[in-house]
């Protein structure tokens, strides 16, 4: 195959899991959203209408941003065939990216050629599926777990799982960006002592203080001080 | 308690969680056929693509142990089905769990706890943590095609060598995120009516674990440890709540 062919092949090669790539979305997007509505007919229940909305609004504004810029920074990152499959499968930056250009740079293949497009691919596709087989046989494992697991006395874990998470995830962030995350956790922090209505209200907290911590950083940002 | 763990480990919703799965790795199965073969017909290395697969599928061994371990994580409060599905698509723990989150507070819940979560209120969590995801997904949808071509057909300009502002803005929220919560701990834990010095404990136990973590990965050059540093902090902050429980 000489090099016009080759472009051309792939050119058709990429309208085709472009194509495949929308229509497996699209039927993957429904085959999710179905489920929560299947289990409510399952257990005669229906979703609140009011609260999905008020939900909704709360994790769009903070979300859709995020999968705005996510797409537009890592899709090209990915390629064709490794984005769809990415942005469906998940863990994006913490192992799509890496196990693909791993697979790049073991292969040696050229950022923008054909065959690093097909690496990507061959990657997430892998990286994809031994994820989920991973997961199976964890399930598997976990199900006789599960008396063990619902015991009262594991309680206060599971009941205190979020505040583990960000825990965890608050170490690593502040440790990363301490200038931006210092005026934002102190004041929320004061805002939660001298109002007490304000701590269970957290999904309306994050917007001040995200709002907050973007502006600080994009400051910073621009005076080359991060 | 026990009603609404049975029906959120019921053996109907494993079965709807492994259709759907299954749809996704035929799915995946399916790209990377068509991927290897294209990759034959373009004079490629067969060698070259199988150690791609090869090296793929370790490479992602270590890290899909740590989803598991958040598997484990989530399944307490969400059941293990829907526990299952989320963290084996699109989203990651993180996502996962703050959303639970803001979702069970906008069903009129405190918060994701056991004791105040029922069936009818699951049904609208999971619903808002599923549309809430599929960002990314709409925007490949509909905006992938469109943005490839464009990037190849854009002349490469010259790197200014200071990366944008994206980078940092996630992050930003992120911190953003984490501050809004932290802060609610501590407000928690001051001593007045209703006050749970728990949450705080946990996250401040939880933080602890990190940065042991952090220093072997940064300072002793320990990658591996990446992996499971999230998933490993949370289990052990939250073994130390069941301890604390029966030690308070």
């Amino acid at each position: 195959m000489n090099e016009q062919e080759k472009v051309k092949f792939f050119e058709e090669f990429n309208n085709g899991l472009h194509r495949l790539g929308r229509i497996t979305l699209i039927a993957a997007s429904l085959l999710l959203i179905a489920v929560p509505f299947m289990i409510g007919i399952l257990n005669d229940v229906s979703p609140s209408g009011t609260g999905f909305l008020s939900g909704f609004a709360k994790v769009g504004i903070i979300y859709i941003p995020v999968a705005i810029v996510e797409f537009l920074v890592y899709a090209p990152m990915l390629g064709v065939g490794g984005s769809y499959l990415s942005f469906l499968t998940g863990n994006v930056t913490n192992m799509k990216i890496p196990c693909a250009m791993n697979a790049r740079d073991i292969a040696e293949t050229e950022v923008g050629t054909p065959e690093n497009e097909i690496i990507s691919t061959i990657s997430v596709a892998t990286s994809a599926i031994v994820t989920t087989l991973v997961i199976v046989v964890g399930v598997i494992l976990l199900v006789p777990l599960q008396p063990v697991l619902q015991n009262e006395a594991l309680l206060p874990a599971f009941n205190n799982v979020v505040p583990a998470l960000f825990g965890a995830l608050g170490l690593k962030y502040f440790a990363k960006s301490p200038k931006i995350a210092c005026i934002p956790l102190l004041l929320m922090a004061l805002l939660c002592i001298f109002v007490p209505a304000a701590i269970n209200q957290t999904s309306l907290l994050l917007l001040p203080s995200g709002g907050l911590a973007l502006a600080i950083g994009y400051v910073l940002f621009t005076k080359d001080k991060l | 308690m026990e009603s609404y763990l049975s029906s959120v480990n019921a053996g109907s919703f494993f079965l709807i969680v492994a259709l759907v799965l299954t749809f996704i790795t035929i799915m995946c199965v399916v790209f990377l056929v068509k991927s290897y073969r294209a990759g034959i017909k373009i004079g490629m290395d067969k060698k070259i693509l199988n150690k791609a697969i090869v090296s793929s599928a370790t490479f992602t061994l270590l890290p899909s142990i740590s989803i598991l371990l958040g598997v484990v994580a989530l399944s307490g409060t969400l059941g293990v089905p829907f526990s299952w599905l989320r963290l084996s698509v699109i989203g990651a723990l993180q996502y996962e769990l703050n959303v639970a989150e803001i979702a069970a507070q906008s069903v009129g819940l405190s918060g994701l706890r056991l004791e105040e979560l029922n069936i009818g209120a699951f049904v609208t969590i999971a619903l808002v943590m599923t549309f809430g995801i599929l960002g990314g997904v709409f925007c490949c949808i509909f905006f992938l095609k469109k943005y490839m071509g464009k990037l190849q057909q854009s002349p490469k300009k010259e790197k200014s060598g200071k990366p944008g502002f994206g980078a940092h803005a996630t992050t930003a929220m992120f911190v953003g995120l984490c501050a809004a919560y932290i802060g609610s701990y501590i407000g928690k834990a001051i001593p007045r009516d209703g006050y749970d010095i728990m949450p705080l404990l946990v996250a401040l136990i939880a933080a602890a674990c990190m940065a042991v973590f952090e220093y072997f990965i940064q300072k002793k050059g320990k990658a591996v440890l990446e992996n499971f540093s999230l998933a490993a902090s949370m289990l052990i902050a939250m073994a130390a709540a069941v301890v604390i429980n029966v030690a308070i």
